[in-house]
C-alpha cells in the first residue's frame, strides 16, 4: 500500500502480547484513516455499554495517509476511545511530531486493549515493539517522562505520555505528545491511566511510501505556493500572534465567553489576547511537523510569582482559564496552562470546570467548607492552585477532577455546567453564533468546536463570511462542515491549513485539494464527492456509536442559559441560540429520523448496514 | 463625522498613530470603503469588517459615533 503503511499494531496489555496485523485495503479506502479508522475499530470492537476504565475499552491511536508525508500540516493523529467523562465516543486530535514518527515506524494505528497489572510503556523502534516496566515513571510529569523515555530508548524518540492527571483518572486528562501538544478532550488520558500505560515512545525508520511521488510533489508545491502568495505581504496572524489572536474575533462579535458564559464580552480582553502575549511573553513560534503556519507558542514568564517557561496559551486556553474565570492576568493563566501541560490536563475542561465552581461558589451553592478556599471571579492564584490539586485529586481537586457537570449536579444545579453531552464548550457563546450552537449540540463527542467549526465562517471570515446571527441558513452549512472535518481528521491534516487552501473557497467547501493530495499519496483515485461521502460515513458511524451508548434526541441540547436567557450585553445582546428551530431541518437534511437516528436508507447509502 | 476604528494583527500597520483604537473623520454618508481608503488599506488586503459588532462589508454605510473593527481572516482558534 501507499500513503497507508498497511499495518496495525495491536497491544494487549492484559497478556503483554503484541501483534502486527494487516490493514484491510477496503477499510482504508472507505474510512481513509485517523478518525475514520478510530470509529471503524471502536464500533467493531468496543461495546458502547462497557466501563470506560475497564479492560474491555480500547484506546485507538490512528494516523492518516497524509500523516508523516510532506503534505502541508501532515502532522496529525486521532485518539479514539469510549470517554469516561461523557460515556460516549471521544476522538481527540493532536499534531506535533509523534504522529509522523508513528507513521515512519511503519504503522497506521495502534490498538491498545486490556489492562496491564503494572505500569508499563510501549516502545516502538521501527518494526520492533515491546512493553517495558514504567514503575519508575509513575507519578512523574509529562516533561520528566519525555526526558526519561528519550534517555532510555533513543534520543530522537517521540513520545505520547500521561501525567499525574491521567494516572489519577481525572475525567478530562489529556495524552500529551512531544511534551506540549495535547490530545486533550473528554478523558483519553484517563483511559490510558486506567490501563496502566504511562507512555508510548516511537522511533521511525524510512519514509511514508507514496503512490506517485512526482505527482505528490507537484500537488504539494501548488498548495504551498498558494499559501506563500497569500502571505507574502504579511505573515499569517496565527504565526505572528498564535491562536490567541482569535480573541479579536470573539470579543468583537460579543461571543467571548465570560464568567461561565454569563456574558459574551470581557472587560479584560486586551490584557490576555494574542498581541499582548506576543509583546510580553513570546519566545518564538513553533510549527508542528511539515507545517508552514507555525501557530505554536514557546513562551516565558521572566519573573514574578508565575515565573516559568513552556508552550501556550492557545485561544481556547485564554478563554477557559481566562475570561471564563474572569481572569485578566495573562501570567497567571499562562502558568496554569504550563501546569496543565506538565500534569496532563485538558485546558478547556479544566478552565470550564473552575469557572463552573466559581459561579457555584459566588451564588452560594458551594461552600468554603467544601472548597477549602474562596473561589472568586478573577482569582489567578486560585487557578494555579486548583489546577495542581485537580491533577492529583487533592482536597477539593477531587471534585473538580470529575468535571463541571458532575460538580454542578452534586451542588443541585446541573444547568450551570456549560456542556453538551457532558463535554465543556469551547470558547464561543452560541447565543451570538447560531451555527456553533447547532455544532455543539450535534457533535458526536459533545461540546467541541473541532467537529465542524462554524467560527470560521461566522466570525473569522474563512473561507467567506456568513452572518453569525441567522439560524435558518445554518443546518446545511453545519452538516457540510462536520463532514469536512471528518475528512481532515481522517487524512491526517490540520484544519487550520485545510479550510483556507485545500477546499474550494466558498461555504460548501468541496475538498478538492485534500482529494488531490490523498490520490497522489495513496493512488486510491478518489473523487471529491467520494471523499465528501466518506466524511458523511464517519460522522454517521460516530452517531450510531453515540446512540448505541444510550444517547437520544434529548441529548442534542444546550444549557438553558444558552437557549433561554438572552445575552445581557454586547453586540449579541438580547439573543438566544435557536437550537430547536435548527434541529429538525438538520435531522431531515442528514437523512435522520425526527428522533435523530440515521434512516435505513441513509445507512444503506453509506454502507453502514 | 467621526468614527472609531480598531485594527488588529498586521492591519494595525494602517492604523493612525499605530494605535489600536483611533478616531477618523469622514464625510457624512461615508461607507466602510471610504474608511478603508482613509486608512490607506489597499484593496488587495483581506479584512474582516465589523461595525458596532455586526458583520459589515465595503458598502456598509457609517454613522457618526460608529465603532468599526478590522482584522485579517484567521485560520483558526
Amino acid at each position: 500500500m501507499h500513503g497507508w503503511c498497511g499495518k496495525i499494531l495491536r497491544v494487549d496489555l492484559s497478556s503483554g502480547r503484541i501483534t502486527g496485523e494487516a490493514l484491510d485495503p477496503q477499510v482504508a479506502r472507505d474510512y481513509i484513516g485517523g478518525r475514520g479508522l478510530g470509529i471503524y475499530y471502536l464500533r467493531r470492537e468496543v461495546d458502547p455499554a462497557c466501563d470506560a476504565f475497564g479492560p474491555r475499552n480500547k484506546l485507538i491511536m490512528a494516523a492518516g495517509p497524509l500523516t508523516g508525508t510532506a503534505a502541508p500540516t501532515g502532522a496529525r493523529y486521532v485518539v479514539t476511545t469510549k470517554s469516561p467523562l461523557t460515556g460516549a465516543i471521544t476522538c481527540s486530535n493532536s499534531g506535533g511530531h509523534f504522529p509522523a514518527e508513528l507513521k515512519k515506524s511503519g504503522h497506521d494505528a495502534i490498538i491498545i486493549e486490556g489492562v496491564s497489572a503494572r505500569p508499563v510503556y510501549l516502545w516502538i523502534d521501527g518494526g520492533r515493539a515491546e512493553l517495558r516496566p514504567a514503575e519508575h515513571l509513575w507519578g512523574r510529569t509529562t516533561h520528566e517522562t519525555d526526558d526519561a523515555l528519550r534517555s532510555e530508548t533513543h534520543a530522537k524518540a517521540r513520545t505520547a505520555v500521561i501525567g499525574p492527571a491521567g494516572e489519577h483518572r481525572v475525567l478530562f486528562a489529556a495524552i500529551m505528545n512531544d511534551r506540549d501538544r495535547a490530545a486533550g478532550r473528554a478523558g483519553v488520558g484517563a483511559v490510558m491511566g486506567a490501563k496502566n500505560l504511562k507512555a508510548v515512545a516511537v522511533r521511525g525508520q524510512g519514509e511514508v511510501p507514496l503512490a506517485d511521488p512526482a505527482a505528490f510533489k507537484a500537488v504539494n508545491l501548488k498548495y504551498r505556493e498558494a499559501f506563500k502568495a497569500k502571505t507574502q505581504d504579511a505573515p499569517p496572524a496565527l504565526r505572528t500572534h498564535g491562536t490567541a489572536i482569535t480573541v479579536v474575533g470573539t470579543q468583537s462579535h460579543g461571543v467571548f465567553p465570560t464568567r461561565n458564559f454569563q456574558q459574551g464580552t470581557f472587560e479584560g480582553w486586551e490584557s490576555i489576547f494574542g498581541e499582548t502575549l506576543t509583546r510580553k511573553y513570546l519566545v518564538r513560534a513553533k510549527p508542528c511537523f511539515s507545517c508552514p503556519i507555525a501557530c505554536g507558542r514557546v513562551t516565558r514568564i521572566p519573573d514574578g510569582p508565575y515565573q516559568g517557561e513552556g508552550e501556550g496559551p492557545e485561544y481556547e486556553t485564554v478563554y477557559a482559564l481566562g475570561s471564563d474565570c474572569g481572569v485578566d492576568d495573562l501570567a497567571a493563566l499562562t502558568k496554569a496552562n504550563y501546569e496543565c501541560n506538565e500534569l496532563g490536563l485538558d485546558t478547556i475542561s479544566m478552565g470550564s470546570t473552575i469557572a463552573c465552581a466559581m459561579e457555584l461558589y459566588e451564588r452560594g451553592f458551594l461552600k468554603e467548607s467544601e472548597t477549602g478556599m474562596p473561589l472568586r471571579w478573577g482569582d489567578g492564584d486560585a487557578l494555579v492552585r486548583l489546577t495542581r490539586m485537580t491533577a492529583r485529586r487533592e482536597g477539593f481537586g477531587n471534585l473538580l477532577a470529575e468535571g463541571s457537570l458532575r460538580l454542578a449536579t452534586r451542588c443541585g444545579h446541573p444547568e450551570l455546567a456549560m456542556v453538551a453531552k457532558g463535554l465543556d464548550f469551547a470558547g464561543y457563546d452560541p447565543r451570538g453564533e447560531q451555527g456553533m450552537g447547532l455544532a455543539y449540540a450535534t457533535s458526536p463527542i459533545g461540546g467541541s468546536h473541532m467537529r465542524g467549526d462554524p467560527a470560521y465562517f461566522e466570525l473569522l471570515g474563512v473561507p467567506v463570511a456568513a452572518d453569525p446571527h441567522t439560524w435558518e441558513d445554518k443546518p446545511p452549512l453545519v452538516a457540510k462542515w462536520q463532514d469536512l472535518f471528518c475528512v481532515i481528521d481522517a487524512a491526517g491534516l490540520c484544519v487550520f491549513f485545510s479550510v483556507r487552501y485545500l477546499v474550494e473557497q466558498d461555504l460548501m467547501v468541496k475538498p478538492v485539494g485534500i482529494t488531490e493530495l490523498l490520490n497522489a499519496a495513496t493512488g486510491a483515485g478518489y473523487t471529491p464527492e467520494e471523499v465528501e461521502q466518506i466524511g458523511e460515513r464517519i460522522f454517521n458511524a460516530e452517531r450510531l456509536y453515540l446512540l448505541a451508548a444510550g444517547f437520544t434526541r434529548k441529548d442534542d441540547r444546550l444549557p438553558p442559559r444558552i437557549t433561554r436567557d438572552p445575552m445581557p450585553v454586547g453586540p449579541a445582546r438580547g439573543m438566544v441560540c435557536r437550537l430547536e428551530e435548527m434541529l429538525a431541518p438538520y435531522y431531515a437534511l442528514r437523512g435522520w429520523t425526527a428522533e435523530g437516528r440515521p434512516s435505513e436508507v441513509k445507512l444503506k447509502q453509506l454502507g453502514l448496514r | 463625522m467621526k468614527v472609531t476604528v480598531r485594527t488588529f494583527a498586521h492591519l494595525r500597520d494602517y492604523a493612525p498613530a499605530g494605535q489600536g483604537a483611533a478616531e477618523v473623520i469622514l464625510a457624512d454618508g461615508a461607507t466602510v470603503a471610504d474608511l478603508l481608503a482613509a486608512l490607506r488599506i489597499p484593496k488587495t488586503v483581506e479584512a474582516v469588517m465589523l461595525v458596532n459588532g455586526r458583520r459589515a462589508d465595503a458598502a456598509t454605510r457609517l454613522n457618526s459615533g460608529d465603532e468599526a473593527t478590522l482584522f485579517p481572516p484567521m485560520e483558526g482558534g
